[in-house]
């Protein structure tokens, strides 16, 4: 019996190899438009399957914009802080307040003698006529200095170090604190370094946040898949047996994963820019009271693209776990 | 077509579902299965559709080895299976016609050579004026016919079906039997798992029964004629 069923497809071998040619491989051409098709087709079929449930589907994109929009807002902030401090830059510079008592002529010569030293790179001398000029413009006590009847201000010194790091200028300032023509001294550089320190701080704080939220991000996106894949899991079972490749039955799920990214990132967007638009005025106001020594900034294009493009990322990789567990687990051995 | 050799099914409970199981089916040729209800019909379809692995023994299917097909390569070996279903498994969000278009849509079949093929394959079924029809919207047995459009669309060279009629009366039995005959006139081979002796017996074709795993019976009714 075995014999002659053996025999018989040796007897009709045309059917096979036309059938099999017919079925398996199309040509290169139409293959890319098919795949191009189902690309489409996935695309906005994903889109019209979570338009199905506007209020899971927006509670959802609703979570990730708010996962997105506070990394932002810290990175705003920071930004913002880190911008205004960068007007100290040159806070290198020692400023030493000489004894009021020091008349012009011995100021001159004071200043002549820090010269000399080989780590001082410059001074500079500011007589107390200049000084009460420059706190006459910057104040706005105009009127109040006016009264005064002589000048209180002490001749000072502004000492450039030669440049080299920061802690190098020790052997300097000590020498200049221990003169005796010195009353006091003010170095920027000390509170400079404390700022930069609370900035730093600031900088990890935003990019923990920033992780531990897009961490979030992603959970909740493939969350929502993974209750996406369970509601269809038997549509899965069918479209494994009728040999639909693991790629064809994640398609639809890392379409999802991609709007939903997407649209997080553009709810983020907008709630950003809601609380621009509320901050906008009074920072306006803070502004002008300080004569608009700084100013605030907010989200560029490129971080808006950045965040939206990141969100839409996140959203694809999700799915894209989930999905790839889904089908291992499910794969018949 | 397809070819067992020696094949034995253990599940990991213990049962063996197979026990060295040797037969083979040519192409163009109509079979069932048959066998009292945990006689291993569905295990003998899942094996040659690699749904499962035999704990021992060959088989081969198209002149292919199975245990030579990876895991990867499992989706490219069914789309050369038609698959039919007791409960036909339709996706009931979609229209007849999707269902039926589904394993073009997984081949990559160009969209104008689906919209062909899916009609003449509603045609040879008589579904023809239902296809943008849900399925819910019809009876069992055009339900069961949709399915075995699906199963045809995409001109497999091997149609496997477990209990297809399970659910339908007689007549309507026989109506789908007779389909699935006439696939094996045209050169595709089929497969049949049924318990319906008396269908079976009519329809006069090859026929191996299976008990507790193994062959008792391939009864030829040509051989016998």
């Amino acid at each position: 019996m075995n014999a002659s069923a053996q025999a018989t497809p040796r007897a009709a071998p045309e059917p096979l190899p036309a059938i099999r040619v017919a079925h398996v491989r199309a040509p290169l051409g139409e293959r890319v438009a098919a795949w191009r098709d189902q690309h489409f087709y996935s695309l906005f079929s994903s889109l019209g399957r979570m338009s199905a449930r506007p209020w899971a589907s927006g509670l959802t994109v609703l979570v990730l914009g708010f996962a997105l929009a506070l990394p932002m807002l810290f990175w705003l902030v920071y930004d913002n802080a880190r911008e205004l401090s960068s007007g100290m830059r040159e806070a290198r510079e020692i400023t030493v307040f000489l004894k009021p008592e020091l008349g012009t002529d011995a100021a001159t010569a004071v200043a002549t003698r820090w010269r000399t030293r080989t780590d001082v790179a410059e001074v500079t001398l500011r007589s107390p006529e200049q000084g009460l000029a420059e706190f006459r413009h910057l104040s706005g006590f105009g009127e109040a200095l006016d009264a005064l009847q002589d000048n209180p201000l002490p001749s000072v010194l502004v000492v450039m170090p030669k440049a080299g790091r920061e802690g190098d200028s020790g052997a300097l300032l000590a020498a200049l604190q221990a003169d005796q023509d010195t009353d006091l001294i003010q170095y920027d550089a000390v509170w400079r370094r404390k700022l930069s320190g609370m900035l730093h701080l600031g900088q990890r704080f935003v990019a923990v946040i920033a992780a531990l939220l897009a961490l979030a991000t992603l959970l909740v996106i493939g969350n929502t898949v993974r209750m996406d894949i369970q509601a269809r899991s038997g549509e899965i079972a069918v479209m494994q047996t009728i040999g639909a490749s693991n790629g064809f039955i994640r398609r639809p799920f890392l379409y999802a994963g991609f709007w939903y990214g997407l649209l997080g990132g553009v709810v983020a967007l907008l709630l950003v820019g809601a609380v621009e638009f509320a901050l906008a005025a009074p920072i306006r106001a803070l502004a002008d009271s300080y004569s608009r020594v700084f100013a605030i900034h907010g989200i560029t294009l490129q971080v808006a693209l950045a965040v939206v493009a990141a969100g839409t990322l996140i959203g694809w990789l999700g799915a894209y776990v989930v999905t790839m567990r889904h089908l291992i687990v499910g794969r018949p051995r | 077509m397809i070819r067992f050799d020696n094949v034995t099914k253990r599940y990991q409970t213990g049962l063996d579902a197979l026990a060295e199981l040797s037969f083979e089916i040519g192409a163009g040729e109509v079979a069932f299965v048959t066998g009292h209800s945990g006689a291993g019909k569905s295990t003998l379809l899942k094996l040659v559709s690699l749904a499962e692995r035999p704990t021992r023994g060959q088989i081969s299917v198209n002149g292919r080895d199975l245990a030579r097909v990876r895991s990867g390569t499992i989706p490219q070996h069914r789309r050369g299976i038609g698959m039919v279903f007791q409960d036909h498994r339709l996706l009931t969000d979609r229209s007849v016609f999707d269902n039926v278009a589904l394993p073009l849509l997984i081949a990559g079949t160009a969209r104008a050579e689906i919209g062909k093929r899916v009609r003449a394959a509603l045609d040879k079924v008589g579904l023809l004026a239902r296809e943008k029809a849900a399925p819910v919207a019809l009876s069992t047995g055009e339900q069961q016919r949709v399915g075995i459009a699906r199963a045809l669309v995409a001109k497999p060279p091997l149609i496997l079906a477990d209990e297809p009629t399970g659910n339908l009366d007689p007549a309507l039995s026989l109506e789908i039997m007779n389909l699935f005959a006439e696939f094996g006139a045209v050169g595709t081979t089929v497969l049949i798992a049924s318990h319906d002796l008396m269908l079976i017996k009519h329809l006069r074709r090859r026929v191996l029964v299976l008990d507790h795993g193994r062959l008792v019976d391939d009864y030829r009714p040509e051989a016998a004629a």
